[in-house]
C-alpha cells in the first residue's frame, strides 16, 4: 500500500492492480518486465476507466464498491452467514470428535510410522498428479489453439470428453487390466489421465483471450519464437494454469473410489477405512484434521493465484486470431500422441464397459431401476448446483465488494472443508440434523445442504472470476434510478454474472453426478442416482449389471461437460 | 450456432433448481410414517435383500423402505442419529457392526420364538440379534498359479516369506476383523501380532474380498483370503464352468476355517416394533431362509434348508470353536491391525 498514493494519483485504476502487476512481474522477469506491464495496463485502462476516477473521488462515502471499504448492507451480511455456518458445522464436528479421542491417543494415531506412509502417499499422489496434468493440459492446449494441427476442431472435443468418465469407473477398468496399473504408479498415471482436462480448458481459454500483441512486440524485440512462448505467453497462463492445478490437487486430497480401487492409501482412504473398521469416530476425525490442514495451502494457494489473474486480461479491441505455428515434421507425433492420449483416457474405460455388458452373466439385472436412478441423478445434481451457487452468491459478493476484515478469512473457509471426504460431511449433517431440525433429516434438501458444503468453492472461483469484472457502478447507477439495493442486484449484477454462473454450474453438476459417500448417506430411503446403484452392482461383483449405469452416467455427465466446455472456451474467446 | 440471453439463461437455470428442489420436498411427503411401513437399514448383498424384502411384503402386506450402504457406515450411520434414528431393523453383512449397537444399548430383545429358530452358535449371548445366514473364510487359489497341495496348512503358514507378494487379503473389510479376533482368542496376542506384520510384508492388500477375489480369478495374484461366497459371487458373472479359480477349506479347526454371519437386529427406539419382529421371524422362516439361501451362496443358518448353490457341506468345515458371539464388535482388532501398520 506504500506506493499507492503516487501510482493512484496519475494512474486511473483501482489502487491494488498496479502494485500487484508491477510486483509479480518485477520479480520474475526483471528484462522483460515492463513490456507486458504497460501494454496490460493502457488496455485495461482504456476498457474500465471510469472505476477508479469514481474510487479516487468517493474514498469514504460507504457505498458499495469494488475494492472499496464500504459497509455491507445488513441482508448481505446475513445471507453470507448461511453458508459460513454450514461450512463450519462439518468443522465443529471434526474438532468435537477428534477432542474425545484425547490429546495422548491422538498423538499415538498421528505420530505412527503409518502416518508418514499415508502423507508421502497423499502428497507424492496429489503432487504428482497435479504435475502431469498441468504438462499434458498445457501441451494439448498449446498444440489445439495455437498450431496448426489437423483435425483441431475433433481434437478438442475428444480432449475435454475425459471429464465426462468418472474416476471410479476408469480406474475399474484400469485396475482389471493388471496389477501394473495397480499403486501409486498406476494411480498417478490413470488420475491424470481423467484430470488433465482441467488444466486443458482453463489454459486453453487464457491462451484464446491472450493478447497477442505482446507476443508481436517480443519477437519484434529479436525474441525467437520459443523465448517468446517462455517469457511472454507462459507468464501469461500461469494463473489459469494455477488455478487448474489446485482444483486438480484438491480432488487428489478429496479422492476415494479410484483409489481403493487401485489399491493406494491416503488420509482420504484411510479415513474410510477407519469408519468401516470401528464404531467411534474420534480416529477419523483427527485424520480428516490432518486433512484441512493440507487443504489449507490449495485453499489460500487458490486466493494467492488469483491476485495474479488480472494479469491475463487483455482489452478485447485490441485482439485478433493468432496466427497458427505450421507443425511440420511434429504433426504426425503430434497427432499419434493425443491419439494416444485419448486412447487411454477414453478408449480403456468405454471399452471395458462394453466388455462387462457383452460378456458377465449379470447383464440386464439392474435394467428396472435405470429411469429411477438417471431422475435421481439429475432431481439431486441441479438441486445440488442451484442451492451451492445461491449460497456462494453473497460470500462473493462479500468479498469482492466490501472490504470487511473477516471476509476473506471467511470465505476461505469453504476451500478448507472442501478436501474432506462426503463421508465425514454426511456424518457432521447427521448428527447436527437430526437434533436440530428433524424435518430435513433424510430429504433431498438435506443431500443439497451437504453438496453446498462440499463444493462450495467451485461455485465461488467461477462467480469470482465474473464477479471482478462488474463494475460495481452499473448497480449504483440502477440504485440512482430508483432501485433498492436488491433489485438493483438482481437488474444488473446477477444477469451480469451468468456466464460465470454457467461454467460453474456445470462443474458442479458433474462432480454432483458422481458424489457417492454423502449421497449414500444422507438421500431419503428408496432414492437412487446413477452413482449409488454402479457402486451397489459393483460391490457384489455384478458388473454387467453395473455397465449400463456407468455408461448412462458417463453419458449424462457429457452434457455439463458440454455447457462447461464450451463456456470455458467461449468466455477466452470474448476475452471476457 | 445459437446464442442464449444471460438473463433467460439465469432465469431457466433458476427455474430448473427450484424445480428440483420443489420435487425433493414431495420426495419427503410421500413417506409419512404408518403402521403398514417398515424402515430397513439394509448392509447386506442387495440382491438377497431385494428378494426377501419382495416376498415379505407380499405374505404381510407391510411396505419396506430399504435405505442400503455398507454395514460398518450404517452403523456409525445409526450411532450418529441415536435415538433419534428412523430405522426399524438393520440387516448387516456381518455380526460386528449390530453388535457394536448392542454393546451401546441401542437394540431391543428379540423374541424367544425368532431366536429359537437357529442354532443358539449363531446367536447373541444377549439375544439382541441373531445370525441369519453363515459363511466360511476359504483361501480362493487360481489352479494355473499354484496347486491346491501346496497352500499351507493353516492360516498361519500364509504370513511367511515363500508367499511374498502371492497372497492378497482385505484388511479393510469386516471379516477380516473378525479373522484377527478369532486369532486373538485361539493363539495369543503374540501369535497374532506376529501374523499380521508378517502379512503386512509378504501380502498384497485389496480394498475388499471381491476385489481379491476378482484378482485371483484374473491370475493376478495366486491365491487369497476372503468368505467363500465371493468365489460364487464371481462365478455367476463369468460362469462356472470357466473359472480357473477354485476354492480351498483349511479346516481342522484352524482360525483360519472361521465361520462368520451376516446378522438382523430391531432398533430400541424404531416406530414400528410389531412390523419389525413380524420381519425378523419371517427372515429366520423356512420360506424366508429358503429365498436367502436362493439369493446368495451363503449357508442358511436355519436347519433343514438346503442351498442351491454347490457349497462345501457344513458339516465337512470343521470350524474352529469361535462363535460370532465371542467375537462381539471385532474392536479388539483394531489396536493390533493398528500396532502391525495395517490400520
Amino acid at each position: 500500500m506504500s506506493l499507492a498514493p503516487e501510482l493512484r494519483a496519475d494512474d486511473v485504476r483501482p489502487p491494488e492492480e498496479p502494485r500487484a502487476r508491477g510486483a509479480l512481474l518485477g520479480r520474475e522477469e526483471p528484462g522483460m518486465a515492463d513490456l507486458p506491464l504497460r501494454l496490460a495496463v493502457a488496455g485495461d485502462a482504456a476498457a474500465g476507466d471510469v472505476t477508479a476516477g469514481d474510487a479516487k473521488t468517493l474514498p469514504a462515502a460507504g457505498r458499495s464498491r469494488r475494492g472499496g471499504r464500504g459497509r455491507a448492507p445488513f441482508w448481505l451480511l446475513a445471507a453470507a452467514a448461511v453458508p459460513v455456518f454450514l461450512v463450519a458445522l462439518p468443522i465443529l464436528y471434526v474438532l468435537a470428535r477428534g477432542w474425545e479421542a484425547g490429546l495422548a491417543a491422538a498423538l499415538a494415531l498421528l505420530l505412527r510410522p503409518r502416518s508418514a506412509e499415508l502423507l508421502a502417499n497423499t502428497l507424492a499422489l496429489a503432487l504428482a498428479v497435479t504435475g502431469l496434468s498441468i504438462v499434458i493440459g498445457t501441451a494439448c492446449a498449446f498444440l489445439i489453439e495455437r498450431c496448426a494441427l489437423a483435425g483441431r476442431g475433433l481434437w478438442r472435443t475428444l480432449v475435454c470428453l475425459p471429464l465426462a468418465v468418472p474416476a471410479f469407473v476408469s480406474s475399474y477398468a484400469w485396475a482389471s487390466l493388471g496389477p501394473s496399473f495397480q499403486g501409486l504408479g498406476g494411480a498417478i498415471l490413470i488420475l491424470t489421465l481423467s484430470h488433465f482436462p482441467l488444466i486443458y480448458l482453463p489454459a486453453a481459454a487464457a491462451l484464446r483471450r491472450m493478447d497477442t500483441r505482446l507476443e508481436d512486440a517480443a519477437r519484434s524485440l529479436g525474441e525467437t519464437a520459443p523465448r517468446a512462448l517462455r517469457r511472454v505467453v507462459l507468464p501469461q497462463i500461469r494463473p489459469a494454469l494455477a488455478a487448474g492445478g489446485l482444483l486438480v490437487m484438491s480432488h487428489m486430497l478429496a479422492e476415494f473410489g479410484a483409489l481403493s480401487l487401485l489399491r493406494v492409501q491416503t488420509f482420504t482412504t484411510a479415513i474410510f477405512q477407519e469408519y468401516e473398521l470401528q464404531f467411534n469416530s474420534a480416529n477419523a476425525a483427527l485424520l480428516s484434521g490432518v486433512l484441512m490442514a493440507l487443504c489449507l495451502p490449495v485453499a489460500f494457494g487458490e486466493a494467492w493465484v488469483r491476485r495474479d489473474q488480472r494479469l491475463a486480461r487483455a482489452d478485447r479491441r485490441s485482439r485478433r486470431e493468432p496466427p497458427l505455428l505450421p507443425l511440420g515434421r511434429v504433426q504426425l507425433p503430434a497427432q499419434l500422441g493425443l491419439a494416444l492420449l485419448a486412447a487411454a483416457a477414453l478408449g480403456v474405460p468405454l471399452g471395458m464397459l462394453g466388455y462387462w455388458l457383452t460378456v458377465g452373466l449379470s447383464a440386464g439385472a439392474g435394467a428396472a431401476g435405470l429411469l429411477r436412478a438417471i431422475a435421481g441423478s439429475l432431481q439431486l445434481s441441479l438441486g445440488g448446483a442451484a442451492l451451492t451457487t445461491l449460497l456462494a452468491l453473497p460470500l462473493v459478493l462479500l468479498a469482492t465488494r466490501f472490504g470487511t476484515r473477516f471476509a476473506p478469512l471467511l470465505e476461505r473457509l469453504p476451500y478448507v472443508v472442501h478436501g474432506l471426504p462426503g463421508l465425514v460431511v454426511a456424518l457432521a449433517l447427521i448428527f447436527g440434523a437430526i437434533r436440530l431440525v428433524p424435518a430435513l433429516y433424510q430429504t433431498t434438501a438435506l443431500v443439497f445442504v451437504a453438496y453446498a458444503i462440499l463444493f462450495l468453492p467451485l461455485a465461488q472461483s467461477a462467480l469470482r472470476a465474473t464477479a471482478e469484472l462488474v463494475p460495481a457502478e452499473l448497480e449504483q447507477a440502477a440504485r440512482t434510478l430508483g432501485r433498492g439495493p436488491l433489485a438493483a442486484f438482481a437488474a444488473v449484477t446477477l444477469p451480469a454474472l451468468a456466464p460465470g454462473l454457467g461454467a460453474g454450474m456445470a462443474l458442479i453438476v458433474l462432480e454432483l453426478m458422481r458424489e457417492l459417500t454423502a449421497t449414500l448417506l444422507l438421500a431419503p430411503s428408496g432414492v437412487s442416482t446413477l452413482a449409488t446403484e454402479v457402486w451397489s452392482y459393483t460391490n457384489d461383483g455384478s458388473y454387467a449389471a453395473a455397465a449400463p449405469y456407468a455408461a448412462l452416467l458417463v453419458l449424462v455427465s457429457g452434457l455439463p461437460v458440454y455447457v462447461f466446455t464450451l463456456r470455458t472456451l467461449k468466455q477466452g474467446r470474448r476475452g471476457a | 450456432m445459437y446464442r442464449i440471453d444471460r438473463r433467460s439463461l439465469l432465469r431457466t437455470g433458476l427455474a430448473l433448481g427450484a424445480g428440483a428442489a420443489l420435487a425433493g420436498g414431495s420426495v419427503r411427503a410421500g413417506r409419512a410414517a404408518s403402521a403398514d411401513e417398515l424402515t430397513l437399514y439394509n448392509g447386506q448383498h442387495r440382491q438377497v435383500t431385494d428378494a426377501v424384502v419382495a416376498a415379505f411384503s407380499k405374505a404381510t402386506g407391510i411396505e419396506v423402505l430399504v435405505r442400503n450402504g455398507s454395514s460398518p457406515q450404517i452403523a456409525n450411520q445409526l450411532i450418529e442419529e441415536g435415538d433419534l434414528s428412523p430405522a426399524d431393523v438393520f440387516y448387516s453383512e456381518g455380526s460386528p457392526p449390530v453388535a457394536a449397537l448392542a454393546k451401546r444399548g441401542m437394540l431391543a430383545k428379540l423374541p424367544a420364538e425368532t431366536l429359537a429358530q437357529i442354532p443358539a452358535t449363531y446367536v447373541a449371548t444377549s439375544g439382541e440379534w441373531t445370525g441369519i445366514t453363515a459363511r466360511a473364510r476359504v483361501v480362493a487359489f487360481n489352479r494355473d498359479l499354484v496347486k491346491e497341495e501346496e497352500l499351507p496348512a493353516s492360516l498361519l503358514g500364509f504370513a511367511d516369506a515363500r508367499w511374498a507378494d502371492k497372497v492378497g487379503y482385505a484388511p479393510a473389510s469386516d471379516a477380516f476383523q473378525e479373522q484377527i479376533v478369532a486369532l486373538l482368542q485361539m493363539k495369543g496376542r503374540d501369535a497374532t501380532l506376529g501374523w499380521l506384520r508378517g502379512m503386512k510384508k509378504v501380502g498384497r492388500v485389496y480394498n475388499n474380498n471381491i476385489g481379491a477375489m476378482q484378482a485371483v480369478e484374473r491370475g493376478e495374484i495366486p491365491c487369497a483370503l476372503i468368505n467363500n461366497y465371493y468365489w460364487f459371487t464371481v462365478a455367476q458373472e463369468v460362469g462356472a464352468a470357466k473359472m480357473r479359480s477354485a476354492l480351498h477349506y483349511i479346516r481342522h479347526q484352524d482360525p483360519g476355517a472361521l465361520i462368520t454371519v451376516s446378522a438382523a437386529a430391531i432398533l430400541k427406539s424404531g416406530r414400528n416394533p410389531e412390523a419389525a419382529q413380524r420381519f425378523l421371524a419371517f427372515l429366520v422362516s423356512a420360506e424366508g431362509q429358503k429365498i436367502i439361501a436362493d439369493a446368495m451362496a451363503e449357508y442358511p443358518l436355519r436347519p433343514g434348508i438346503a442351498s442351491p448353490y454347490a457349497l462345501e457341506p457344513f458339516d465337512l468345515l470343521d470350524p474352529p470353536p469361535v462363535t460370532p458371539a465371542d467375537l462381539g464388535d471385532a474392536a479388539e482388532a483394531i489396536p493390533l491391525a493398528r500396532e502391525a501398520g495395517l490400520a
